[in-house]
């Protein structure tokens, strides 16, 4: 265990130091998602703004909507693996993962560990961020304590349930070749569907209901939901957990059967 | 301790393709109706390589040399047949089995372009699970034999293409590994970097008694590193064996040139013509011969003149290849 975990680390450790090098990136990256909370608020603001208040769109406040696009949007970019998963597309198409299969790691982890080594430098201000949170939207997130923990952990969750739900994807390159098109269909779909722009309670009850049966609600709204909570929920938070957990190891292993069966037509294009 | 074999039995791989014709027209044509058909890039390959071998893979391109490199390391299946290192089949990738072997391609590196690639050599030995102090040893060794001490810490993507080949053997080198396959390893370098890569394969073949499996186009290369080659042509195994025996196969002739004291004869030269084929340039004598025609030449050459000089060559190993694959059925 702690073999793997010195390997795994030095992946983390060296897509730090890679990040570090292109400093104008980074710093810009720090700030991309300042972006689209400030159009999400200048469009809520002005459907708000007609109205008094008091105003409710199913039962949200306009305050209560933006601390939601807020946690919302900062989970969706922590969770964001398309550029990992455009890398490995390409990889996959021109050869380039020959690097890694004569290796003694793991493509999946491998990457994953690049995705999070590249992103790291993002969750420094997004943690402070969300530290301040609770005074900027009083009393609408991480009222109890107990909520933060949960929230961390169903964010790490989410961060390695859509990795997988990308690798799954990404699998099928070995039969295709670009599947770049079905990643951007994803991203757009999830966007929304999600709930990463608006709440889920938005849309009509049969769309909720049926994505109960899915993953998605594990993406965003389940931690949004914990560190919204107005009252401690610990059963319904737990087996949530689990439910989440096991659509994790579901994801897991589809992806390892689709991986392991796409790897025998992988061409290792080039010399 | 067990003696490391790699066994190729009946090996044969096909690729599915499709040709279209050029254009926009014939873009749009392959898009609805696409013609697959199989290229067969590996036919019935047979082939056993021992323990501390440097084999060379001769071919010209689309051979199937790289083919052949790529099944043998696990990085592709087999359409049929079977590869065994040791017990190991590669394509089932065990773990123990990567931590054994080690390929360098030409143009896939594994360096990390954007930080030095003393961070790359540090991400596989975390890989490879080296010990602190095996590491140092290895590392120290091989920067002082390659002579890159100096660009350890310097970004990959500056340096040069010599610089940057030299690191890639380096990493592949760390976990010590015992089969070491080298695809077109001296491809683009001067000639300083070619033959410093060239005297570092011999030297870690005979320090490790590690087996290479050396793939190049460079005739040099080959001659200089390998005893025993592999001649592939169209995916199929032409010859294995001794590579200058192979050469003598193909050229049995040596090249003599001959310069007399003072301009022969005419009697000295039409004698000598009428028993041996030569060509005359003032009073150097220049001989395409077989070994005992040759010496028969210059037998009487000496019992009729004094010779001012006289050289014995082989011809370029380039050369004779080059003439080898032109038509390789004349030969064997």
């Amino acid at each position: 265990m702690f073999a793997w975990f010195k390997k795994y680390s030095s992946i983390l450790r060296a897509s730090i130091i890679t990040a570090l090098e292109y400093k104008a990136n980074s710093i810009v990256g720090l700030f991309a998602i300042l972006t689209g909370l400030f159009i999400e608020y200048l469009i809520w603001s002005m459907v708000y703004a007609s109205e008094n208040a008091a105003y409710t769109i199913d039962g949200w406040t306009f305050n209560r909507l933006i601390a939601y696009i807020f946690l919302s949007m900062i989970i969706g970019q922590l969770k964001s693996s398309w550029v990992t998963a455009h890398e490995m597309i390409m990889q996959i198409r021109q050869g380039f993962m020959n690097q890694y299969i004569v290796k003694p790691i793991s493509f999946f982890s491998y990457h994953l560990m690049n995705f999070i080594g590249t992103n790291i430098l993002f969750y420094i201000p997004y943690t402070i961020l969300i530290i301040i949170a609770p005074i900027i939207f009083k009393d609408l997130i991480f009222i109890n304590f107990i909520q933060i923990p949960f929230f961390i952990l169903a964010v790490i969750m989410s961060i390695y349930l859509s990795y997988s739900i990308y690798f799954f994807m990404v699998c099928f390159a070995f039969w295709f070749g670009e599947v770049r098109a079905l990643l951007a269909a994803y991203n757009i779909s999830m966007f929304v569907l999600a709930g990463q722009i608006i709440p889920l309670d938005f849309f009509p009850k049969y769309y909720q209901n049926i994505i109960d049966y899915t993953p998605i609600p594990y993406l965003i709204k389940f931690p949004v939901d914990i560190a919204m909570a107005l009252e401690v929920n610990l059963y319904q938070w737990i087996t949530s957990m689990l439910i989440g957990i096991l659509w994790c190891i579901i994801m897991r292993s589809l992806s390892g059967i689709v991986y392991n069966i796409g790897i025998r037509r992988y061409e290792a294009y080039g010399s | 301790m067990t003696v490391l074999s790699i066994k190729v039995s009946d090996i044969s791989k096909s690729f599915k393709t499709y040709n279209r014709d050029p254009g926009l027209k014939g873009a749009f044509k392959s898009f609805f109706n696409r013609k697959y058909t199989n290229f067969h890039a590996l036919k019935n390959i047979n082939l056993n390589i021992d323990e501390g071998e440097i084999l060379g893979i001769l071919g010209e391109n689309g051979a199937g040399k790289t083919t052949l490199i790529k099944l043998m390391v696990g990085l592709l299946h087999p359409t049929a047949g079977n590869i065994k290192v040791n017990d190991y089949t590669p394509w089932n990738r065990n773990y123990d089995f990567l931590k054994m072997i080690t390929v360098v391609m030409g143009q896939k590196n594994q360096l990390w372009w954007d930080i030095p690639a003393s961070e790359s050599f540090l991400l596989n030995k975390r890989i490879y699970q080296i010990d602190d102090n095996i590491y140092n040893q290895i590392l120290n060794e091989m920067v002082e034999l390659l002579d890159v001490k100096d660009k350890l810490h310097t970004q990959v993507r500056r340096l040069s293409l010599g610089e940057r080949m030299k690191m890639e053997i380096i990493a592949s080198l760390l976990h010590r590994p015992k089969i070491i396959m080298l695809d077109e390893p001296t491809l683009g370098l001067d000639v300083i970097s070619q033959s410093k890569i060239r005297e570092f394969v011999k030297y870690y073949n005979e320090q490790y008694n590690a087996t290479f499996i050396i793939t190049s186009h460079y005739m040099n290369d080959i001659e200089s590193m390998c005893k025993r080659v592999f001649v592939m042509n169209k995916g199929k195994g032409l010859y294995d064996g001794n590579f200058l025996n192979l050469i003598k196969k193909i050229n049995p002739t040596k090249k003599l040139i001959y310069t007399f004291d003072k301009n022969p004869s005419n009697e000295t030269i039409n004698d000598l013509r009428n028993e041996f084929d030569f060509k005359l340039e003032n009073n150097m004598l220049i001989a395409h011969l077989d070994d005992q025609i040759l010496n028969n030449l210059l037998k009487k050459l000496f019992e009729m003149s004094n010779s001012q000089s006289f050289s014995i060559e082989d011809l370029p190993v380039e050369e004779t290849m080059r003439s080898f694959f032109e038509n390789p059925k004349n030969y064997l």
